[in-house]
């Protein structure tokens, strides 16, 4: 927080002799101030020579005080913000979105939780190309585990359109492949590096119309923190919880929708339940279970947690099949020995009609 | 002249007691804040590990505290008064509170809804309600985020300004909700300062922050009579389990887990200041429990048990979360 010093070129009233008194109680900035008692401050005041000006000055202060924090709402204000801005951006899933009366909330974190290879970055990386292709909104994607695979978001963005015509299909593959940013992050640090500079860079545009983030994917979370949770120190969970806020004050402030992925380990009794701790619990707004049964092909998606859901988990199980389902995933390979295929044959045949046309 | 003055007293006893009775009025919550009457310059603490139904609970008493006693005939039951909402967690959901508020609007009293809805759906658009009041009890309730103890801090020392002003409209506040008092206790702790010059300047630790909140609200509920409710999370897991797992060698610690909790073992661990711990005069403690009441044929609400661990009341209440609000389970 700024120091008494600086804030005297805009506030004049600050001068040198206020500064003083408040040296002489060991305030030398406004976060001192937040942590002394101003009414004694006040009193103290009173006993010097230039009671006036010193009392003027910390009302000055008071008044800067009153900026350093979020605008006062009323019910009908927050509601008509919410309404307006704060919409549901459609998965692609229908099962989830079924689950979420719609869909990922703008403004709210939505935690996915469950084992590994449970298909939550299949989920992620749907949610991505629907959200892109649908929304005309951009997609940021923090991947921790070199998981995200462009010709997965390929295959969930071509798969409902009709295969005749390659030329269009090219382009808005091409558009929409523009509006997904993926940036690999390997630690908390970098992370908030990220999404500091996503922060800037949100308040110093304006209305970007095409350009605008819709929602941002941090696959996994948990990877990034379990690292340094643990032993004595508090640092691990201070980071945990300041990187929760700040996720939350971007979800919130710039209406964006946040997806974040955590696993699962052991508790107790041997059921299985989310990682990251207690402290975490209270960070997203939504955590949904995600879990798949050994062949691959069907995912349970239930809800932990939703703030205006009152039913228990277990009455709201749905089934989501994935359509392109997870045993292709493996099978990728023939895909893509297919796909290359079809882009040399196109290749050939445009040769072929520049050839034919007689054109050089 | 001066000393008779002095001995004949300000007011008769009866004054006295008129003017203290009429401000002082006990707040009647609802269920399950409804054991122990709570008064003006109260500090209910309602502690729970998440999820527990905390925030529904400051969501009820928000609504109870905003809407009037009777309008258009219709007897409501509330404080008629401006509730004040610090946000802490940065999760409150308004459509939630709006959808809460227009059913009570609709159905007058809270048992009714009940009734309604155990016989049919209510449908989210279908509900009738008095759209000038929905808005009057709408613009009552006063909200605002805040995202580190800073901004926090700084929405304490400048409430007093606002209060009065809403005073100078007629408007009195009678509650103040903190939502988390906890949140940044992990950020506070860690966060430690380089000691820079002058040895007694105070730094920013979970102790000094506390304190000023403290000092902060005191200070508030002197000049303006209201009840404070905050709510605080468990962030240490289930202390029973805990313990039970660490002292497997000593099979004569008996400690039962649901119904044997002393007054002075607590099922949880503190990690709240002194300062904070006596400041709050009244504590309630939030479980959820293993059972599941199945209210309808899809529907299932899972039970949550309701403590009062400061004054210490020896039974438990049961309650669920059903649509329209905060329901006890005989």
């Amino acid at each position: 927080m700024a120091p008494l010093k600086s804030l005297e070129q805009e506030y004049p009233i600050l001068d040198s002799n206020f500064q003083s008194f408040c040296a002489s109680h060991d305030i030398f900035s406004v976060e001192d101030l937040l942590l002394h008692d101003l009414y004694v401050l006040a009193a103290f005041a009173e006993q010097e020579s230039s009671s006036e000006r010193l009392k003027q000055g910390i009302a000055q202060v008071l008044s800067i005080i009153d900026g350093q924090h979020q605008p006062w709402l009323n019910g009908i204000e927050l509601l008509e913000d919410a309404q307006r801005n704060k919409h549901v951006l459609s998965t692609g899933c229908e099962g989830i979105d079924l689950l979420l009366h719609g869909g990922l909330r703008v403004g709210q974190l939505t935690e996915l939780v469950g084992p590994s290879s449970s298909g939550k970055t299949q989920v992620c990386l749907l949610a991505a190309s629907n959200v892109a292709k649908k929304h005309i909104g951009s997609v940021v994607y923090l991947d921790t585990g070199n998981s995200f695979s462009p010709q997965r978001v390929t295959q969930f963005i071509c798969q409902h359109s009709d295969p005749a015509i390659d030329q269009a299909k090219h382009r808005t593959l091409q558009k929409v492949m523009n509006n997904i940013s993926c940036k690999s992050v390997f630690d908390i640090f970098t992370m908030f590096d990220v999404l500091h500079q996503l922060e800037f860079n949100l308040r110093s545009q304006m209305q970007g119309g095409d350009c605008k983030v819709q929602l941002l994917i941090v696959d996994s979370v948990s990877s990034m923190v379990t690292p340094i949770l643990g032993g004595s120190g508090s640092q691990g969970h201070a980071l945990m919880i300041s990187a929760g806020y700040l996720l939350k004050k971007l979800a919130h402030e710039h209406n964006i929708a946040v997806l974040v992925t955590n696993h699962t380990v052991g508790g107790d009794g041997g059921i299985s339940k989310p990682a990251l701790g207690e402290s975490w619990k209270s960070i997203p707004h939504v955590r949904l279970l995600l879990s798949c049964d050994h062949g691959g092909s069907i995912c349970n998606v239930s809800i932990l947690k939703h703030p205006s859901m009152v039913e228990s988990f277990a009455s709201l199980f749905t089934m989501c099949a994935i359509d392109l389902s997870l045993s292709l995933s493996l099978s990728v390979r023939p895909f893509y020995k297919l796909f290359l295929l079809h882009m040399v044959f196109l290749f050939l045949f445009t040769l072929f009609n520049f050839f034919s046309s007689g054109c050089w | 002249m001066e000393a008779k003055g002095w001995i004949s007293g300000d007011e008769s006893a009866k004054e006295m007691l008129g003017r203290v009775l009429s401000r002082a009025r006990p707040f009647l919550l609802l269920p399950p804040l409804h054991r122990v009457p709570l008064r003006p310059r109260n500090v209910l603490e309602i502690v729970g590990p998440s999820p527990s139904a905390k925030t529904h609970l400051l969501i009820q008493a928000a609504l109870t505290c905003v809407l009037p006693v009777d309008w258009n005939g219709v007897h409501y039951g509330g404080f008629d008064g401006f509730a004040i909402f610090i946000d802490l967690d940065c999760r409150f959901d308004i459509f939630r509170f709006s959808h809460l508020l227009k059913l009570r609007l609709a159905s007058g009293s809270v048992s009714e809804i009940d009734r309604e809805q155990n016989n049919n759906t209510i449908k989210r658009s279908s509900i009738a309600y008095d759209e000038e009041l929905y808005t009057l009890c709408m613009r009552r309730f006063s909200y605002v985020r805040c995202y580190d103890s800073f901004e926090f801090l700084a929405t304490l020392k400048t409430l007093h300004y606002r209060i009065q002003k809403e005073k100078a409209y007629g408007n009195c506040v009678h509650m103040l909700l903190i939502d988390s008092i906890g949140a940044f206790h992990w950020i506070d702790r860690a966060s430690t300062c380089l000691p820079l010059r002058g040895s007694n300047r105070k730094s920013h630790s979970v102790q000094t922050v506390l304190e000023t909140v403290v000092q902060e609200i005191r200070k508030l509920l002197l000049l303006h009579p209201m009840l404070a409710i905050a709510t605080k999370a468990t962030l240490f897991g289930n202390r029973a389990m805990n313990e039970a797992k660490w002292n497997l060698r000593k099979p004569d610690t008996s400690y039962s887990q649901i119904g044997g909790i002393t007054a002075l073992q607590l099922p949880y661990r503190e990690y709240m200041p002194s300062a904070w711990q006596t400041f709050v005069t009244h504590r309630i403690l939030l479980r959820p429990s293993d059972d599941h009441l199945a209210v309808s044929d899809d529907q299932n609400h899972s039970v949550y048990f309701s403590e009062w661990l400061l004054p210490s009341l020896s039974f438990l209440d049961k309650f669920i979360v059903k649509e329209a609000g905060v329901f006890l389970v005989a």
